[in-house]
Order: C-alpha cells, then sequence, then structure tokens
C-alpha cells in the first residue's frame, strides 16, 4: 500500500510537472495564447542583496566560491586597476559583453572597497524571470532588473542607487554578442551618466567569449586565457549628447583592445590620429565574424613545462 | 470584463488537464489534436445584490412593481427553487434569502397577512429544517417555519388543484394554496439554460399527473436540446410554456423572480479548479498535488462528507422580476454570456468528467441511475443547435459508479435498479412496462410524504432525461467505473482513457476526433 502511494505520487508530480515550466509562467497552449491575459508586471524585490548582511554574503560567494572556479577554469589576468585610485564614487563599469563570465571577472577583480558598493544591471527579462534565478543574481552579482528596451522609468532604480553611493557595473551592449565582437552601445548608459554626471570607467574583456561564449555555461577546458584591462575613468563634458558620449565609450574600450594587442605606446599614437581599429568585427558572411571572434587569444608568458 | 469561452486545441505546450471523476479528480493527458471547451471566466458578481432585487422588484419586465401588486387582506403565495440548484449549494446568504426578505419586507410594509412559503420540489424529496434554513435565511425559517413554510405535497391531493388540460391534452396540477392565491411570487436561481421559466410554478408546483405530460420518453427524444428553452428545440419547454399560458388564462397570477450566478464554482483553496491549468500558479500546483493525495488517501466516507461540505462562493450576475417570459428571455441571455461556447462541428468521441454532485444527490450519493443521468442526461445535452458528438459517435465519461445508493433518499432507485435495469435499459419499454407500478406504489408515496425519500417514479425520470442521448450514440465507456454497475446500465468499463479509447475504436474507428467538454465550471456549447 505504501510502496504504491510513493509511487502514485511521484507520478502525479511528474504530471503537474509535464509540459509545465516551474516557477515561471507556463507557456500557453497555441490556441489559447489570444485568450491568455499578459503577465502582470512584477519585480523580484532585490534590495535585500545590498544590505550589510547581503552584502557579507556576497562576498563570502564571490571570493569563497565564484572567484576559485573562474581561475581554476580560466587564467585571467588583470591590468589598469592604478586607473581607479583619485577616483571617486559611484563610478559606472562598462564593458563589452561576451559571456556570462563578465559580470564575475569584474567584480571578482575590482578591489574589495570598490567591489563592496557596486550593482549590477541585469536584464529584467532574462536574469529576474523565475525566483531562483533572481535571488542568484540579486545575492551573487548585487543584480537589479533593468527593462532592455528603456521606456519610461527603466533607470529609476539605477538613479536611486546611484544616489546612495552605488557603483554599476553596465554592459551598454544590452545582451551578449553572438560572434564576439562588439555590438553597437545603446545610449541609455551614456544617458544615465550624463544624468547622474558621474565618471565611467572603460574595461576591455579580451578572451572571454572564446573561453565561454553564448550557449556555454561552463568555460572550455584549459584554463583558456582572459584579461581584464581597466582604462581611464571618462567623465561627460559639458553640453555633450547621449550619442556623442556613447561613441566616446565604445572608442574608450576599442582602445583598451587596441592597448592589449600592441602595446599601450602604440594604442594611444592611433588614437591621438584617430586611426584605432574598430571592435565591429571583419565583413562579410556571419561564420567568418564568428570564427575570428571565438580565436583563442595568444597566451602571455612562458608556455608551462607541461600539458 | 471577464474572458469568453474558448476551445483549446491540445498541443505539445498544453499540460495534462483537469478531468472530475466523482469525488475525486485527476490530470489527464489527451491526444494531440483533441479540442477542449472552456466555459468564459466567472463574470463579475453584482456588489450590491440587495439594492439590485430592490431595483428589480420596483422596475419589473412587463408588471407593475410588486408593491403595487401587494394589497392587505390577499393571499400571497411565495415559491422557491429547492435543493436540486445551485450545484454545489451556495456559500451563506443563499441568493433565495436575498429575494425572499425583500419580497415579504415589501409585503410588511404593505399590510399583507396571509403569506405561505413553499419549496417548490415536485416530486423531489422533502427538504429537512436545516436544508431550508441554509436556503431562507435565519429570520425566514423562524418567521415561517414550519407552520407556514412547507414543502410541497405532490401526493397531497387534498391539497392540489387540477386547473385545466392544454390544447395537446397536457393536465395542469398544482398546489391547491398557490393555485388559490391572489398572487405567487416565484424565486428562481438559473444554474442551467433548462431552469426557469414556465418550467417553475408548472412543475416545480405540480403532482406526477401534472409532470407526466413532458417528462416522458416521446418528449425527451423530441428535446434536442432541453438546454435550449427555445420554442421548436425542446418539447419538455414547449409543453411548459403550454401549461403556463393555461395558468394565466385561468387566472393564476405569477410574478416571476430570476437570478443568475456566475461560474465561481470552488471555493478556496480548489480555486484551481475554476482555473485553465497552464494558469495555474505554483501554489496552485501544490495545492492540486496536496488535495489530490489526501483525497485518494481519504477514506471514502470522509472523503464524501468533505466533498459534501463544499460551497460555492458564487457572485450573483443578474437579477430579473415581472412577467414570466419577459423575465426568462433576459435571465437566458445572462446566463449564456457566462455558459455559452462557440464551437465549430462536431466530434466522433465526446468526453466529459463527471462531478462530484448532481442536481439530485445533494447531501446524499450519486448512484448509477444520478451517474446516467448527470452523464447522458445534463452533460450530454449541454449544446445548442447540435450535439458536441457526432450521431453514432462515442462518449467516454470518468466516473467510479459505485454501486451505492442513499436508503434514506433513493429507496425506488434501488428496486429500479435491481428489477427494472436488470431486464432492460431501453426506455421506450421501461416507461410502458414499469413507471405506472413504481409512481403508485403506496410505500414509496408513503416515503416520499413523511420522509425524505424521491418520489416512486423519480428514478424513471432519471433515465428518461438520458433517453435522447442513448438513442443518439453508439457507445458510451466509462473510465474507472465499476464494471458490474456499468454493465446494468448498458455502458462498458475502462481502466484507463487509453483503454476508453482503445475501445472506442470498434465504434469511431482508430483515429477519432475528441472534444472534452471541460466542466465544472459549466460550458453550454454552440455547436455550428
Amino acid at each position: 500500500m505504501g510502496r504504491t502511494t510513493k509511487r502514485s505520487l511521484a507520478d502525479e508530480v511528474r504530471n503537474v510537472a509535464r509540459g509545465w515550466r516551474w516557477g515561471r509562467r507556463p507557456v500557453a497552449p497555441r490556441t489559447a495564447e489570444p485568450h491568455t491575459p499578459p503577465a502582470e508586471p512584477w519585480s523580484f524585490p532585490t534590495d535585500w542583496a545590498r544590505t550589510p548582511a547581503g552584502r557579507a554574503a556576497r562576498d563570502v560567494v564571490l571570493s569563497g566560491v565564484m572567484k576559485p572556479i573562474v581561475w581554476n577554469e580560466t587564467s585571467p589576468d588583470v591590468f589598469g586597476l592604478d586607473n581607479l585610485e583619485g577616483v571617486k564614487p559611484p563610478v559606472m563599469f562598462i564593458s563589452n559583453h561576451s559571456s556570462h563570465l563578465d559580470a564575475t571577472l569584474i567584480l571578482t577583480t575590482l578591489p574589495p572597497k570598490w567591489r563592496n558598493k557596486t550593482a549590477t544591471a541585469a536584464a529584467k527579462d532574462y536574469f529576474f524571470d523565475v525566483w531562483w534565478r533572481s535571488a542568484f543574481t540579486a545575492l551573487v552579482y548585487g543584480g537589479f532588473p533593468i527593462e532592455r528596451g528603456g521606456g519610461e522609468g527603466a533607470t529609476d532604480k539605477a538613479k536611486e542607487l546611484i544616489r546612495d553611493g552605488w557603483n554599476l557595473i553596465v554592459f551598454p551592449e544590452g545582451t551578449r554578442s553572438p560572434d564576439g565582437w562588439m555590438q553597437r552601445f545603446r545610449h541609455g548608459s551614456a544617458r544615465l551618466a550624463i544624468d547622474m554626471d558621474m565618471p565611467v570607467v572603460p574595461i576591455a574583456i579580451i578572451g572571454a567569449y572564446a573561453a565561454m561564449p553564448k550557449g556555454r555555461f561552463w568555460p572550455k577546458p584549459g584554463r583558456p586565457p582572459i584579461r581584464v584591462r581597466y582604462g581611464r575613468p571618462l567623465r561627460p563634458e559639458e553640453g555633450e549628447s547621449h550619442q556623442a558620449f556613447s561613441l566616446r565609450m565604445q572608442r574608450a574600450i576599442a582602445e583598451l583592445f587596441d592597448e592589449d594587442r600592441t602595446s599601450w605606446w602604440e594604442a594611444r599614437r592611433r588614437a591621438g590620429s584617430g586611426q584605432t581599429p574598430k571592435l565591429s568585427g571583419p565583413s562579410g558572411p556571419k561564420w567568418r565574424r564568428t570564427w575570428e571572434g571565438s580565436r583563442d587569444i595568444a597566451r602571455r608568458g612562458r608556455p608551462p613545462a607541461w600539458r | 470584463m471577464s474572458r469568453p469561452g474558448f476551445v483549446l486545441e491540445v498541443d505539445e505546450r498544453t499540460p495534462p488537464l483537469l478531468v472530475h471523476e466523482g469525488e475525486g479528480f485527476r490530470l489527464q493527458k489527451f491526444p494531440l489534436g483533441s479540442r477542449v471547451i472552456y466555459p468564459p471566466d466567472a463574470l463579475p458578481g453584482i456588489k450590491d445584490v440587495r439594492e439590485a432585487i430592490r431595483r428589480a422588484l420596483a422596475h419589473p419586465h412587463d408588471s407593475e412593481p410588486l408593491e403595487a401588486l401587494l394589497k392587505p387582506g390577499m393571499k400571497l403565495t411565495i415559491a422557491f427553487d429547492d435543493i436540486s440548484i445551485p450545484l454545489p449549494p451556495m456559500q451563506e446568504p443563499d441568493i433565495r434569502q436575498l429575494v425572499l426578505e425583500e419580497v415579504i419586507e415589501l409585503a410588511a410594509q404593505k399590510g399583507v397577512e396571509d403569506i405561505k412559503l413553499i419549496v417548490a420540489n415536485s416530486l423531489h424529496r422533502r427538504m429537512t429544517g436545516d436544508e431550508i434554513k441554509h436556503a431562507v435565511g435565519e429570520r425566514v425559517f423562524r418567521s415561517f417555519y414550519p407552520r407556514d413554510l412547507t414543502n410541497h405535497d405532490a401526493e397531497d391531493h387534498a391539497n392540489l388543484t387540477h386547473v385545466g388540460t392544454t390544447d395537446q391534452g397536457e393536465d395542469v396540477e398544482i398546489n391547491k394554496r398557490a393555485a388559490e392565491s391572489d398572487l405567487i411570487v416565484y424565486v428562481n436561481i438559473n444554474l442551467v439554460a433548462m431552469d426557469g421559466g414556465h418550467k417553475s410554478v408548472p412543475v416545480g408546483l405540480a403532482s406526477y399527473r401534472g409532470v407526466r405530460p413532458h417528462h416522458n420518453v416521446s418528449t425527451m427524444l423530441h428535446s434536442k436540446s432541453y438546454m435550449d428553452p427555445r420554442a421548436g428545440h425542446s418539447a419538455i419547454h414547449d409543453s411548459c410554456a403550454r401549461m403556463g399560458q393555461l395558468l394565466k388564462d385561468n387566472g393564476v397570477r405569477i410574478f416571476t423572480i430570476e437570478t443568475t450566478l456566475n461560474n465561481e464554482v470552488f471555493p478556496q483553496p480548489f480555486g484551481f479548479m475554476n482555473k485553465r491549468e497552464w494558469e495555474w500558479s505554483l501554489k496552485e500546483q501544490a495545492t492540486y498535488l496536496a488535495a489530490k493525495k489526501a483525497n485518494d488517501m481519504a477514506p471514502p466516507k470522509l472523503r464524501h462528507q468533505v466533498w459534501m461540505r463544499v460551497l460555492s462562493p458564487y457572485g450573483v450576475t443578474g437579477v430579473n422580476a415581472g412577467e414570466t417570459e419577459a423575465v426568462h428571455e433576459r435571465t437566458l441571455a445572462r446566463l449564456h454570456q457566462q455558459q455559452l461556447t462557440e464551437v465549430n462541428g462536431q466530434s466522433d468521441v465526446m468526453v466529459v468528467g463527471l462531478p462530484f454532485i448532481g442536481p439530485y444527490n445533494v447531501n446524499s450519493i450519486m448512484n448509477p441511475i444520478l451517474v446516467h443521468c448527470l452523464g447522458l442526461g445534463y452533460l450530454f445535452n449541454m449544446y445548442r443547435n447540435k450535439p458536441v458528438v457526432r450521431p453514432g459517435g462515442a462518449m467516454i465519461m470518468f466516473h467510479p459508479v459505485p454501486w451505492e445508493f442513499h436508503q434514506v433518499h433513493h429507496p425506488s432507485y434501488v428496486d429500479f435498479f435491481e428489477e427494472v435495469l436488470s431486464q432492460t435499459t431501453d426506455p421506450s419499454t421501461i416507461e410502458s412496462k414499469y413507471e405506472q407500478q413504481y409512481a403508485t406504489d403506496p410505500w414509496y408515496i408513503h416515503l416520499y410524504r413523511k420522509s425524505h425519500a424521491y418520489h416512486g417514479v423519480h428514478p424513471f425520470y432519471m433515465w428518461y432525461w438520458g433517453a435522447h442521448a442513448l438513442d443518439y450514440l453508439g457507445d458510451v465507456i466509462v473510465v474507472g467505473g465499476n464494471p458490474k454497475a456499468c454493465e446494468r446500465l448498458g455502458y462498458r468499463a475502462a481502466t484507463s482513457f487509453r483503454d476508453a479509447l482503445e475501445m472506442a475504436g470498434d465504434t469511431v474507428g482508430r483515429s477519432p476526433s475528441i472534444t472534452y467538454l471541460h466542466v465544472p465550471p459549466l460550458a453550454i456549447a454552440e455547436v455550428r
């Protein structure tokens, strides 16, 4: 009897779970779609993750779990943290976005005093669609939801955090690169920086696409190299439009890529003459961009004694 | 604005769907391409029901206001629907209570002293005091019961009046007190399209002699369907209309008050049963699992007690008063707004899950004959224009069909099942050979009048309700049904839905089209 009951309970759970998405609004059958009302707007609460207890928990998770994993599975190098010296928070960290590793790499390379007061803008439709992913994003990244499409009130939460002295990590491309090359920046981040009159610190993350491109949820084997380069903070100039500032932000990241490829001196010279190579990738068929974008970056230093 | 009903086509995204099976329920997977008829969402209930009732009484349709009809020294009879509606019974306050209180308040103000309240139970069992109290409220009950608030007695010949005979030869015999009153106020709850209109007084207050002209096999076979009371569609309603006209012609004054309810059938925490499955929240999924397991593991008696305590949190969607036909037209329009779903074409197989309750097993047991009445009688007939299933198609029902009877409420059912159905299931043969014997049996009449038993003829009517479906369908299969009871009813029992489809293959082929009528909450299929 007991055995039958157990088995039938398992069957029932399987039955309930079949075709449903637990914790997320289930997909309506096709013929029911016109009769299904849109989901009610709801935002996962994230303020708890920025309380002292939440920050302490984040520090433990980042230092004790995330960093050991990322540093064990990849070989990151960090450059340019000295650019943060003398900068008064809050600032906006912006970076190219090609992998789920990006936010972790920034947060685990930032000095603790910066990291402790840094929150990450995360796409509401992806990172805040189910409770468990929302909780993970809020706890580990200090994440807060932001609408990709912009619109009225889209940056209200970001502004509230900046006023409270929080630094923000923002990926102005809005989504991960499908081919490793940098996409056009959306103007929301430049507009926010101008509105709040805050410095923007450009960061170039090189090799993250090759290590863990879109579609992978664990880095490739072989500890692929990744380099994280922090640049000099940019400030919106008097009367500068958000379009112009956004282009300047893109250029700053492109210069960091150029610096990584050659040297600081050469990159500065090319920047001075407006010849910094663009990061939009080669023209031609899509496969070619993906092919070039996923090329492993060169390892620095001596090769290991054994493989 | 609530959502209208619609027809779902099962695709790979469709979760298993809720199917009722008596005092139980399950999630059942349906074959891809099956159609599922969903009723409209619950209409919003009227916020101030008492005010709506007052307005309806003051501004009736094709009638003077009730206040103007009430005069000192008059004889007033107030009749109201019995326990067979609504289903499940309504949470307090019952709408009958609210209407009765307003009517009686007006009568008191106008100096009416001779008031009698009658439960229009026709040949149904007498309601108990507690049941009446639940329906009419404590104030009405305390003021009138038992002297001036009684059950109608269809076998008390001294208190019945033969009003006349219609041009079709139909005897109209109703409660004497009602027939001789200066005014009958009838308080109705219109749960399905079959209820109300001229079916209220000529049937609810009638004797066996007054019910027999339309409760017979011929009328049932010509009622397609009796859930579609438009003239010419339902012989039973045509007959009732003639009787109503005869009452009118003979000076019986009726002031009809009809009410409609919304689709809020299941109270919390069982609210998930009112919702479409893909819209269940995590909490509702968990509630389903907990309720399902608790229900399956509970001893049958406890399970029965729990189900019988379900009271629905209905909202009132309409109150109309005045002349019977004018009122009923508006009532039906409101009812259809709540229950009608358009369906394109018929299918080979109709599937339906029979719920735990029907009109005749409130606080009682759903015996096999009531299963027949609910499935092939009521749910098969939940259509307009033409049935959901094609002629010669198969009907698959979910119900355990327990071989079980309530000895107090259904004594003649026991004998009907043992003596009549064991001989034949043909409605016409049953009618001609056995009906008179049961209808006039003194012991059944005694139990009907003095105990709480349904009239001796009642199981026959239950069988007749399904006559049209029996005549129309090629096969009836019951998933989970007691094989012996099903065999007695002329059905076939299957252990699973897959088996039932396999068995139906003999009748409808290997790849039949399937339509599942997803009730309750109730839906009427408008089949094009």
